[in-house]
């Protein structure tokens, strides 16, 4: 089998710090060759290296047999290196066809030839298998799951031999994932051999042939068979022996904390009722735009009710906004914690502290007792580095994860509402967030989480609520949650993906 | 110089410990702007500008614009802006003049009527902002105009003369009436000079040392974080703007009590100079991040610039060129980030 | 300039320069081509209503809120003038408030613009309209945008001010120019006819200037900027001030630096606060009478020009073309025969 691409003890030194100290990687035709390793451990600049945008200090690469021109981003395109990122670099004005033909529309003379423009662009959409997605649609309008096939059309129509996903299944639900390794399927089918990071071991399963695994700069394992197991794999990229991803399963009490009666509020929410109670883990499922991030929103009094009623501890919570339910006893760890949760020029501590200040002043604040108090969370959270002045914007993700949850720690709080708390997270820093979550059911709290991983929500959970269209459609208890029943009722009988969410 | 830290992998040693440190640079530069403009004026005029009189002159020019950019530095810390300072110390003057009357000789009329009404104007701008939802550019925009209106409208378009105001002794003004403020010392420093220099420190204490501060920058910071986190968002916007006013009530009063008169035309572009002072020291327009000291520094940049070209005689259009250099120069200075 | 044009204003300025020379005659001359114009309107008020607009500046100063308080006053003698008076926040809006009132179809446009260059265009455009323009203090840039002008003399102010000066000084000494806002033909030429004066006066260099910047005509930018001026000055003999309001700030300035028996100063306006400083004797020594009066004149000067009438003292009688206010020294010694003309 020919080797697209071949990757030979890599360096790569920037001022201060080696990124890859000498990593190897081969690529076959035809495979799917996945990429593991926690944060900071050199995927995404390996990724630039072999793209073109970074020009590597040392080693080799080899495309199709050939030394890749380093440095040269158009380079390492014109020959069929194409790369995929999780912020899709579309603009958003653009059409469709616009889009993928971006920089090389097929001209004659400086004119553009539309026609052609729309027609094989349809042809590249049909290859994927979605030629529903109409070629003269602006981009800015479609979901993030089809903006993301338009960016995979765009990689083929410069013909393609190499295709590297940088984390696609972050944006994705279940269905769109599903969708996803079709396409994929089909790209590999015709030869392409592909590269696709993820941290989600399910999916490596699912899709990947073959696994490489990198922690810090170095290749711990390359080529093991997909099958390897979960725990191996995590060994490798952790470098020690993590005894399990997911811990005991909690219980839970009989003591009510949280009550939801007929909450509504249209659209997204059209009538829920459901219940935490005290030690329970209750996971809430669905797919995009089943009104879960919406419920949450309602219950901590973000938005108001149109009917219903919260009861927190049997009393009702009258809306108030946030500040009322947090002196009720709730906490709220929202979906994008860069811009719902974190000040991120601010430092872990000031972060941590900012819902219980209250604990710290009489008049000044204590900011000696304010920094030993979040360092103390901070701490038994294990947030790495062991420094409570850091600025949290360079935290890794699951490290800025640790710090709203301190936040809510320190404040000490009855009902926990996490919503996508492990998005953004490594493996690694995953099973902690998992601990710490077990671990505060086990203290006595309620905690309802919110997640698009099914197979994440199957494994800590209580029992877990299915979301569909702004209402309950189902109850799993723990013991017999699987991520594929979960689907299966998170999935309406005729779902077809929504792909354009306005008609043009 | 670009940072390579482009990915966003952590624990990159060297390059991080470098932008944090940058960090403080930034505020040490604007000292170093401070210090060189201070030496230049001492090699060029050496005879009359490094001595404490003229300190003591720059000092005094500096407090009436640098009561109006500390309360500006809490503004701007929420993300918001303040156009109407200069307006309202004009009127704040003017209604505290009429509500003394022409014989009157009572200050503490006068200090307190003007301070009064400087808050109430900033009331209304922060019920605009807070509750109206109106972009704070618009709404003190807007008060810009109907402040400066009322300050000509109170009085008929006459200054108020107040050199009556001065505790019953012409010439040497009592303690604590309306001129001690203008023109009494304490220990050779003038009065306003400690009143500026209390109102900072004062500032910096509750900026950085009180919970109000905390949510203050907060709110700037990340509006949306802060809500869910239980920032009570609205009350501090509303509180930002009503503290303005009530410093530019305090900036009145010194203004009227180094002028000895209530001047419907004072103030004229007051905003301009405090803003810049601001910003220049580091306070970041978006919110987020805010300094006192910076401010401080930054006002003492603006007092130093126009006391050395007004002594140095420079002409007008060269005057205006290079405070314009001088100031793009300490922005240029500051780390990319903190520039807007 | 057509000669008939030429002929006008000379014999114009002719009549004023006769008043001139008796000094204290001035404005009563002005006094009585106002009487003039009374009886003259007299004789024909049963005719047609005359429509004038007149545009001024924002009335942020005293001496330009007394512009628009005269102007109103003149206009409100007469029944049959039609008056309304615009203030403008800058020189952009005025220009739009002018063009507004072309569209008006008024008889006569009165303006003191903010600037005079830049609203020189908008003036052209109301006489090509077949709108006479009649321009107060600020000079437009252009012959033909205005029928008639009035101003004061700013360039005889400074050399009143330089003679004044070089005499109490004996041609030797320190003097700071505090000047108004820069840029303006008012500023300019206050600040010409005092440098031209002094050399010509006192040829041997004994004056010096020793600084001299804008105070914008604003009270606290006059005293903050005098503050610097005298850290930076150890000898000051005289101060040269281009506004009444504005000194205030100076003086200040000065008395609370305890220098102002080391130095005089002088104005420019004549306004109730100058006067009772230069009757009260000591720093405030002298001002120069700008009259705001010239309002009246301009708005008698814009309902003659609407009737078709003129000036009864000219042959043939006819509005002139430009009308310069001289300016008067007051002093101490003359205080109380100006006092009745002071503005606020």
């Amino acid at each position: 089998m020919t080797k697209v691409l071949e990757v030979r003890n890599l360096v790569k030194e920037f001022p201060g710090v080696k990124a890859l100290k000498g990593v190897d990687l081969d690529v076959l035709e035809a495979e799917v060759h996945c990429l593991l390793g926690p944060n900071g451990a050199g995927k995404s600049t390996l990724i630039k290296c072999v793209s073109g945008a970074v020009e590597p200090t040392s080693g080799e690469i080899l495309f199709m047999g050939e030394p890749l021109p380093a440095g040269d981003p158009a380079g390492s395109l014109k020959r069929g290196v194409a790369t995929i990122y999780q912020e899709l670099d579309l603009v958003p004005d653009l059409s469709v066809a616009e889009s993928i033909f971006l920089a090389h529309e097929p001209r004659r003379g400086p004119l553009l030839v539309l026609d052609k423009m729309y027609r094989e662009s349809e042809a590249l959409l049909a290859r994927l298998g979605h030629e529903s997605i109409p070629v003269r649609a602006k981009v800015g309008k479609l979901r993030p799951a089809a903006q993301q096939i338009v960016s995979i059309a765009r990689a083929l129509s410069g013909n393609v031999r190499l295709l590297i996903m940088d984390e696609p299944s972050a944006i994705l639900d279940e269905a769109e994932i599903s969708t996803l390794f079709d396409v994929v399927r089909r790209l590999t089918a015709e030869g392409v051999g592909v590269v696709y990071i993820s941290h989600r071991l399910d999916e490596i399963r699912r899709i990947g042939d073959r696994v490489t695994v990198l922690a810090d700069g170095r290749t711990t394992a390359s080529g093991l068979p997909a099958t390897t197991p979960t725990g191996e794999l995590v060994e490798l990229m952790v470098g020690r022996k993590v005894e399990q991803l997911y811990p005991d399963r909690p219980v839970g009490t009989d003591r009510v904390l949280l009550e939801v009666r007929g909450a509504r509020r249209l659209p997204a929410v059209r009538g829920v009722s459901l219940q935490v109670n005290a030690g329970e883990v209750v996971g809430l499922g669905g797919l995009v735009g089943s009104g879960r991030t919406e419920l949450l929103s309602l219950i901590y009094g973000l938005d108001q009710l149109e009917e219903g009623e919260i009861l927190v501890e049997g009393k009702r919570l009258r809306s108030g906004g946030p500040r009322n339910a947090i002196r009720r006893g709730l906490g709220m760890a929202p979906e994008d914690r860069k811009s719902q949760a974190l000040v991120l020029d601010w430092s872990e501590t000031k972060n941590v502290t900012i819902t219980d200040l209250k604990r710290f002043s009489h008049v000044l604040l204590d900011v000696r007792k304010e920094r030993e108090s979040a360092r103390t969370q901070l701490r038994a959270l294990n947030t790495v580095p062991d420094d409570p002045d850091r600025v949290v914007r360079l935290l890794s993700g699951g490290n800025q994860q640790k710090v709203v949850l301190a936040r809510w720690l320190l404040h000490g709080c009855r009902v926990l509402l996490l919503d996508e708390p492990t998005r953004g997270v490594d493996i690694a820093t995953k099973a902690e967030i998992y601990r710490i979550i077990g671990n505060l059911a086990e203290s006595g709290l309620g905690v309802l989480v919110v997640s698009s991983e099914l197979e994440e929500l199957a494994h800590i959970c209580t029992r877990v609520l299915v979301m569909r269209d702004g209402e309950i459609v189902a109850e799993v208890d723990g013991k017999d949650a699987t991520e594929h029943e979960l689907l299966r009722h998170a999935v309406a009988p005729t779902d077809a993906p929504v792909l354009v969410e306005e008609v043009v | 110089m670009t940072t390579p830290a482009q990915t966003s992998e952590p624990g990159r040693g060297a390059a991080l410990a470098q932008r944090v440190r940058t960090l403080e640079l930034q505020e040490y530069a604007l000292a170093i702007v401070v210090v060189l403009l201070f030496v230049v004026g001492a090699i060029l005029k050496p005879d009359t500008f490094p001595t404490w009189d003229n300190v003591r002159n720059m000092l005094t020019q500096a407090s009436v614009v640098g009561v109006l950019a500390i309360g500006m530095t809490f503004v701007i810390a929420t993300a918001g802006i303040d156009l109407s300072v200069g307006s309202m110390v004009a009127a704040a003057g003017v209604f505290g003049g009429i509500l003394v009357g022409s014989d009157g000789t009572s200050s503490l009329i006068f200090i307190l009527g003007a301070i009064a009404f400087a808050t109430f104007l900033g009331s209304v701008n922060a019920t605009a902002v807070a509750y109206g939802r109106v972009v704070p550019f618009i709404a003190t925009l807007a008060m810009f105009s109907v402040a400066r209106g009322l300050a000509l409208l109170l009085n008929d378009q006459l200054p108020v003369s107040l050199l009556d105001l001065n505790g019953g002794s012409f010439g040497d003004p009592r303690p604590f009436s309306l001129l001690w403020f203008g023109n009494g010392r304490i220990g050779g420093i003038p009065v306003s000079v400690y009143v500026f220099i209390a109102i900072a420190v004062i500032g910096w204490i509750v900026l950085n040392r009180t919970r109000y501060g905390r949510y203050v920058v907060a709110v700037g910071g990340n509006r949306e974080a802060a809500r869910i986190a239980g920032v009570p968002v609205r009350r501090i916007i509303f509180s930002v703007y009503v503290l303005s006013g009530f410093l530019a009530g305090i900036s009145a009063v010194l203004l009227c009590a180094r002028l000895g008169s209530a001047s419907p035309v004072s103030g004229n572009l007051y905003e301009l100079d405090a803003i810049g002072a601001v910003v220049i020291g580091g306070t970041a327009l978006a919110g987020g991040r805010a300094t006192i000291v910076g401010t401080f520094l930054g006002v003492l940049t603006f007092a130093l610039i126009f006391s050395l070209m007004t002594q140095l005689n420079l002409s007008t259009e060269i005057q205006q060129v290079t405070k314009g250099l001088i100031v793009l120069g300490a922005v240029l200075l500051q780390r990319p980030e903190a520039r807007y | 300039m057509s000669r008939k044009r030429l002929l006008i204003s000379v014999a114009a300025a002719l009549l004023l320069a006769i008043g001139a020379t008796a000094c204290m005659s001035d404005t009563e001359t002005v006094t009585q081509t106002v009487t003039v114009g009374e009886t003259t309107a007299g004789e024909s008020s049963s005719g047609k209503t005359v429509t004038i607009i007149a545009s001024v500046p924002p009335t942020d100063h005293g001496w330009l809120g007394a512009i628009s308080k005269n102007a109103q006053a003149a206009a409100d003698k007469f029944d049959d003038v039609d008056f309304e008076l615009v203030q403008a926040a800058d020189a952009d809006s005025q220009a739009q408030q002018i063009e507004q009132a072309i569209a008006k179809k008024p008889d006569v446009i009165v303006v003191l613009p903010q600037d005079g260059a830049a609203l020189t265009p908008v003036a052209q455009k109301a006489q090509r309209a077949g709108i006479p323009v009649v321009n107060i203090d600020r000079l437009f840039t252009a012959p033909d945008a205005a029928t008639a002008t009035i101003l004061g003399d700013n360039y005889q102010i400074g050399v009143l001010a330089a003679t004044y000066i070089g005499d109490q000084l004996k041609c030797q000494g320190n003097v700071v120019e505090i000047q108004g806002l820069a840029g303006i033909s008012v500023t300019t030429d206050r600040t010409k006819g005092f440098t031209d004066t002094l050399k010509k006066k006192c040829p041997g260099g004994g004056i010096k200037i020793v600084a001299s910047q804008p105070g914008d005509f604003n009270p606290d930018k006059g005293l903050t900027v005098m503050e610097n001026i005298l850290q930076a000055q150890n000898s000051i003999d005289a101060v040269y001030t281009h506004d009444d309001d504005m000194a205030q700030g100076v003086v200040q300035a000065i008395r609370n630096a305890g220098r102002d028996d080391d130095m005089f100063l002088t104005g420019v306006g004549g306004s109730q606060d100058a006067m009772k400083q230069i009757k009260a004797g000591g720093l405030y020594r002298a001002t120069f009478l700008y009259n705001p009066n010239m309002a009246a004149t301009a708005v008698n000067m814009a309902r003659l020009i609407a009737l078709g009438q003129g000036f009864g003292e000219l042959v043939p009688p006819e509005v002139p073309r430009m009308l310069v206010v001289p300016a008067a020294v007051v002093t101490k010694d003359n205080v109380t025969k100006y006092e009745k003309y002071a503005f606020n």
